[in-house]
């Protein structure tokens, strides 16, 4: 057990001496950004589902079903979570992780190791379940008058779901290292998890939810909500964990405690049996994880077509740095689910514009249409602020420990940085002028809409590309083992605060001057001398913003790397 | 060739070099020793242009590094300590993207980059990802790209660490080959036989400070040791301190 602890102490020592850095400020202001966020999201989902429940509660008969069913769904939910996400912190803390060669060569067994890992592991797959279930499970207790013991149950239980998914994803990983290099495993998890996300993703659009408002698909409400009478197996553990909290809700102590019980042993015995297979399977797969890792793809080589040939147009050093990025890019293959996603969302947005009932609408169509294209400028100008900080923001830290080839090649600071803006640059504005000019044929809107939009969409492109890559080289993790997840740092929320401020401005800041146009021009009459005074400053001004969002974040973040 | 003027890097907490100042003629191999911590890696991190000084200048081949960094590097080939490169590159891809950054002639490229990996035992790992590479393959593969471009001034930290005996003494006779071509060559390094068979000269770091600098003969005579090893030297006037 004090082995278990000192392998422990590492983890803590570190979480705490990042808190008294130097830097005990920022530090200060990271935690209050975090905090205020996460108080915001907890705070939202208790609102919500208070309400739903209170809701239900007025609804005769079906409400309590509906609630009690919205239990069942969650807990799968959270246990599918936590199973996946217990797959992927497992394989990156049992076999992936930079200090395991330094911990194997300890003289301490390998079963101590796996334990300590997994302890590591569950703790950073379940914290976020268990604190976002929390308010859920505070509105079921407000709404059914739960006593303190429904809040306890309710706690073992979520805590034995955790110790469930993660016994259970550490024996799935355990056995998979031993058959495939931890490495590999995890691609193809990540990609088989993507996918998955995404034919959900498709099923449930194409399932048309809207079409639940007509009243002629009422008839299928009513055989769904049948359905949902049907009782799950009681061989899962989900249903254990539902049927207690549920008990729990109704005051059933003796199914209550049946349930929890059930629970408890489960999970203990699991562990029981994660810890024997683990004596001999984990050093095996260890060891496997450690060989050379292989391409998944071979390389398809032709003589003259490749991307050295297809940039042959750019000065020497953009061209070096264009095709490193490009090569690198598509051969991490943790890259790949991202695209799949991207690709998904963007075909799901405009799908959702396609089927658009603008016709059944009470309010004026050309108005409507008009409408949705003006509001369509934020929405994809939010959808390119998501995908630059997931691609474009980690960029400069992207280079990792091999920065100082940068560094130390005859290429100034401010070039590298403005060769990665335009790389980006060029990818991001072709996206986002393709999703505004099909989303906005797809609205049939006016002429004048559809210049707006694109113009709109052209100078808020480079500033988010701007503010991504400036701010991504001022807050740039030369060191992390994951950089693609800086965007969950400090510096990440920061920029997509900025992005949605920027958008927000720009927004607001057109939409005076285009209600003005665009009604004059629908009455037939002429714009007043001050109302194109008024629409010219504000034009100006969200152009002199989006100017300021390029230029100034570049500058910040050439003088950080420059004074490193 | 080389000209530090006062070099100082001040970190907040520590200053790692202290008003450090030294020259380093053409053709010449410079050995730059220490204990570990005396500020040598961070030395060369300032010649090198990845580290910005405190205070001083940095005169390389007659350009301040401040005011010309660009022209500066283009005469330098930079070798680091830690072999970190781009991992889903292969050699050849990433020998390329040296050669673009340092405008190597496009006709004489393949050919150069041939030679260089098949001196350096690499050819066969050419098309290979350098993930899939050894440190010490690393290491060799960031020495040929280092000479890609035939720099004027050569800044190696730590040439030898992870290479074999056959790379160790290949670099050591390629070294040799290039000071005797003009090539300026700086090397910081723990490994006291290299800097005693390789350098025409030694400087001693301690603490972010130059203690004694000149040839083998005569930091024997500073450290008023008659027939020593460059170890007995090198203790000596460390454990003495007072050579300033």
């Amino acid at each position: 057990m004090n082995t278990i602890l000192s392998l422990l102490r590492p983890r803590i020592l570190s979480t705490i001496n990042s808190l008294r850095s130097n830097n005990a400020k920022s530090n200060w202001s990271r935690i209050f950004m975090y905090g205020a966020l996460g108080i915001v999201f907890w705070t939202g989902t208790f609102i919500i589902f208070y309400r739903v429940l209170f809701y239900f509660q007025s609804v005769q008969d079906f409400g309590n079903i509906l609630a009690m069913k919205l239990i069942s769904m969650l807990i799968m939910t959270f246990f599918t979570l936590l199973l996946f996400s217990n797959i992927i912190n497992c394989l990156s803390h049992l076999y992936l992780s930079q200090d395991l060669p330094l911990l194997h060569s300890l003289p301490i067994s390998s079963k101590d190791i796996f334990f300590s890992r997994w302890l590591i592991s569950t703790f950073d797959s379940s914290w976020m379940i268990i604190a976002f279930s929390l308010p859920v499970f505070l509105s079921y207790g407000l709404i059914y008058k739960g006593g303190i013991i429904f809040y306890i149950i309710f706690l073992v239980a979520i805590i034995f779901m955790c110790l469930i998914a993660s016994a259970l994803s550490s024996i799935l990983v355990l056995f998979g290292a031993i058959l495939l290099p931890a490495g590999r495993i995890r691609t193809i998890l990540i990609i088989l998890g993507v996918i998955m996300v995404l034919i959900l993703i498709f099923l449930l659009r194409l399932t048309r939810p809207e079409q639940l408002v007509n009243p002629d698909s009422f008839a299928s409400v009513v055989l769904y909500l049948n359905s949902m009478q049907t009782p799950n197996s009681p061989l899962l553990p989900t249903t254990w964990i539902t049927d207690a909290i549920k008990a729990a809700l109704n005051d059933e102590v003796k199914s209550c405690l049946f349930n929890i019980a059930l629970s408890g042993t489960c999970a203990f015995m699991l562990i029981f049996i994660t810890n024997i297979i683990a004596q001999s399977a984990y050093f095996m797969g260890f060891s496997k994880s450690q060989t050379t890792p292989q391409r998944l793809f071979a390389p398809i080589k032709y003589r003259y077509y490749n991307w050295e040939s297809l940039f042959n147009f750019l000065p020497r050093e953009s061209k070096a740095f264009a095709v490193k990025e490009i090569r690198t890019f598509f051969r991490d293959s943790a890259q790949w689910p991202q695209l799949f996603l991207m690709a998904a969302l963007i075909t799901v947005y405009l799908y959702n514009f396609s089927v658009l009932p603008l016709d059944k609408s009470p309010i004026k169509t050309i108005y409507l249409q008009n409408l949705f294209s003006f509001l369509n400028i934020g929405l994809a100008a939010f959808v390119l602020t998501a995908i630059a900080a997931r691609f474009v923001f980690p960029a400069v830290s992207m280079e990792g420990e091999a920065f100082w080839i940068v560094q130390a090649a005859p290429v100034s600071t401010k070039n590298f940085l403005w060769i990665k803006f335009f790389l980006y640059y060029i990818s991001l504005i072709i996206l986002a002028e393709v999703l505004v000019i099909v989303s906005n044929f797809l609205l049939r809107v006016s002429p004048f809409m559809m210049v707006l939009s694109t113009i709109t969409i052209f100078c808020l492109v480079p500033a988010v590309v701007g503010m991504a890559i400036g701010l991504g080289a001022v807050y740039a993790d030369f060191k992390s083992e994951n950089p693609a997840q800086i965007v969950t740092s400090f510096g990440g929320l920061l920029f997509m605060v900025l992005c949605f401020c920027l958008i927000a401005f720009v927004i607001i800041l057109e939409a005076g001057p285009v209600y003005y146009i665009f009604m004059a021009n629908l009455r037939g009459q002429n714009i007043s001398l001050l109302q194109i005074i008024w629409s010219t400053v504000s034009f100006c001004f969200a152009f002199f913003l989006c100017l300021l969002a390029i230029f100034y974040p570049m500058y910040l973040g050439e003088k950080k790397l420059r004074i490193r | 060739m080389i000209e530090l003027h006062e070099l100082t890097k001040d970190y907040g907490t520590t200053i790692a070099v202290n008003k450090l100042s030294l020259n380093v003629a053409v053709g010449e191999i410079y050995g730059f020793i220490g204990p570990n911590g005396a500020g040598k890696t961070t030395t060369i991190r300032l010649m090198g242009g990845i580290l910005a000084p405190t205070s001083g200048n940095i005169i390389i081949g007659g350009l301040d590094m401040a005011k010309k960094p660009v022209e500066g590097k283009k005469m330098i080939g930079f070798v680091p300590d830690r072999p970190f490169l781009y991992e889903k590159l292969t050699g050849m891809e990433f020998l390329r993207f040296s050669a673009d950054l340092y405008d190597v002639k496009r006709d004489t490229f393949s050919q150069k980059a041939q030679n260089l990996l098949q001196q350096f035992a690499l050819w066969d790992w050419a098309d290979e990802l350098i993930e899939a590479y050894s440190n010490g393959m690393k290491q060799r593969l960031i020495i040929a790209s280092a000479l890609l471009h035939d720099p004027r001034i050569l800044i190696i930290d730590e040439p030898m660490v992870g290479l074999d005996p056959a790379a160790v003494h290949m670099v050591k006779d390629i070294l040799k080959e290039l000071a005797a071509n003009q090539t300026t060559i700086f090397i910081s390094t723990h490994t006291l036989s290299i800097a005693e068979d390789l350098c025409h000269r030694i400087g001693l770091i301690h603490k972010g400070t130059l203690l004694a600098q000149g040839t083998l003969d005569e930091l024997k005579h500073i450290a008023k040791l008659g027939e020593a090893r460059l170890e007995e030297v090198f203790l000596t006037i460390i454990k003495e301190n007072t050579f300033i």
